[in-house]
């Protein structure tokens, strides 16, 4: 993105204040979202999302594995996301290591719950298939194929939809098993376990330019924001997660301001998700 | 080593099966009455104890114990930015926050905190006045000395009592409180074991007499009225916590002359 001039800067900060953005939305409105799944054969599970220009792809790989001691009845998952160069060109080799971690930190705030693993988005319980000696592992790989702002929406929004694409195979254990011997496992080769993301929140980011709030900030506009903050909603309409991306201090109660805002927007957002992730499935069948 | 007086066998050491590890469920959330292993109350923070000059080959440093979390912090600069670097009218703000092998019970867990050295940048950020040293970078360096419970916020109040001592000039005194979520109950400060099997968590960052919130992270599910809470108990503690550090600069700063 190359700098923008003075002019640019304040046409930018004015539009936002009449409520008409550059690119003639509302402030709360988003950019048209497009959904396609099972972009990844060899994948369980994949989506790739388009927010505008940004685009993202994520997959879901499951795995058998150990569960850990202090939740044995409990599956795992990981969240990874890695920000290709072909987005930026300041990407390359390790340049985008920090805004990968700091991507992968939050949507794992956001998306596993507490440490308890109370309020996750995803049932673990239901990825254990003999308590305390094998679980399934969830890999959520995410990709950054093109940025243009408003990563972290568009990330929430394609793991969705890869884990409602995503199928575990039906595992059978061999009966008989005693003791602190593994069981024998046989896995079917037919997709049996359809995800139930109907838990699943989707994630606000609320950029502050000047007085207002905007939904979905194009990279021009994140140039200009004072602070953002990225708020998780399900759909019941709690708090799942919330993180503060940077830049100047804020008023608590602009704070709880925004986070009503965020709840406000979630309702139509998560419509909208739906209803694409649908479509999109609907068109990978046939 | 001297026996004691009159003793005929000697004095061998063998460790005592009393110190050996403590039932693990301390905590039972369900139970109305619980009280907190170590016996403070819901809303009652750690004592603290914060001293500054705790390195003096640094620009500033300073030390904190919040009960078994322990904390030194050093502050390098403001120094010549790298040449790699582009020319930036701004200061830029470099933050690195590192575990030692010993800080955990277990040896070498606790290094997969990558994310915390952000997290500090963001909550310093808004509370340094960059434009006060363009060209040069300030670097920030965080040696967790012993992990126990509530890491972070721990790291940000002592990160921001070392830029003080260093004379970097900022807009105000950044205090640090974090909240647990154990079944229904909101505790204040937790410590490891709370830590472990919270529902929910929430770290708040703020400069208390300007009243901002420079950070503030989430974690768990969370309903609209219990954030209100939360936020309530985080800026009281904020505002006390921030007093106790203002009271230890004025301390070192009198004693210096």
């Amino acid at each position: 993105m190359v700098g923008l001039s003075l002019g640019e800067k304040h046409f930018i900060q004015g539009g936002i204040a009449q409520d008409l953005r550059s690119d003639a939305r509302k402030r709360l409105t988003y950019r048209p979202i497009y959904v396609e799944t099972g972009v990844i054969p060899q994948a369980n599970g994949s989506a790739a999302v388009k927010m505008g220009a940004t685009e993202v792809i994520a997959s879901v790989k499951a795995e058998l594995g150990k569960p850990t001691s202090l939740h044995p009845d409990k599956g795992k998952v990981a969240i990874f996301v890695d920000c290709s160069p072909t987005a930026a060109p300041a990407f390359e080799g390790r340049g985008g290591e920090e805004l990968s971690a700091e991507l992968s930190t939050s949507l794992q705030q956001c998306l596993l719950g507490g440490k308890s693993g109370a309020g996750a988005g995803i049932d673990l319980s239901s990825l254990s298939v003999v308590e305390g000696k094998i679980c399934w592992d969830l890999y959520i790989d995410c990709l950054v194929v093109s940025t243009d702002g408003n990563l972290l929406d568009a990330l929430g929004a394609a793991i969705k939809a890869a884990l409602s694409n995503t199928g575990i195979p039906r595992v059978q254990v061999a009966a008989g098993a005693t003791g602190d011997e593994q069981p024998e496992v046989d896995i079917s080769d037919e997709e049996f376990l359809q995800f139930d993301t109907s838990g699943v929140p989707v994630i606000i980011t609320l950029t502050q330019v000047g007085k207002h709030y905007i939904v979905d900030a194009t990279a021009e506009e994140e140039s200009q924001m004072s602070s953002a903050i990225s708020v998780s909603v399900n759909r019941h309409g709690r708090i799942c997660g919330m993180t503060k991306r940077g830049g100047a201090g804020l008023d608590p109660s602009v704070i709880l301001d925004m986070i009503s805002v965020a709840k406000f927007v979630s309702e139509q957002l998560i419509i909208k998700l739906d209803s694409e992730i649908s479509a999109a499935e609907a068109r990978e069948e046939e | 080593m001297s026996g004691k007086g009159g003793s005929a066998t000697p004095t061998t050491y063998s460790p005592s099966p009393q110190n050996q590890k403590k039932p693990k469920s301390l905590i039972f959330k369900d139970d109305v009455d619980w009280v907190r292993p170590d016996g403070r109350g819901f809303q009652h923070c750690r004592p603290a104890f914060l001293r500054t000059g705790a390195v003096s080959a640094a620009s500033g440093s300073a030390y904190a114990e919040f009960g078994n979390t322990k904390v030194i912090v050093s502050v390098f600069g403001p120094r010549e930015s790298k040449k790699s670097q582009m020319y930036s009218d701004i200061g830029r703000l470099n933050c690195n926050v590192s575990n030692t092998t010993f800080a955990t019970p277990v040896r070498g867990q606790g290094s997969d905190h990558k994310e915390f050295s952000s997290v500090l940048h963001k909550a310093l950020e808004g509370a340094i006045i960059l434009e006060s040293f363009p060209k040069t970078t300030v670097d920030v360096f965080a040696l967790v000395l012993e992990s126990g419970g509530s890491d972070l916020p721990v790291v940000i109040s002592c990160a921001s009592l070392a830029l003080a001592d260093a004379g970097i000039r900022m807009y105000d005194l950044v205090a640090s409180v974090s909240v647990s979520c154990l079944g229904k109950n909101l505790v204040i400060d937790p410590i490891f074991e709370e830590e472990n099997c919270r529902d929910g968590s929430l770290m708040i960052t703020c400069m208390a007499s300007r009243n901002e919130v420079t950070q503030l992270t989430i974690t768990g599910e969370w309903s609209t009225p219990k954030i209100h809470e939360a936020m309530q108990l985080c800026l009281d503690a904020c505002m006390k916590l921030r007093m106790v550090m203002r009271s230890c600069l004025k301390d070192s700063a009198s004693s210096q002359e």
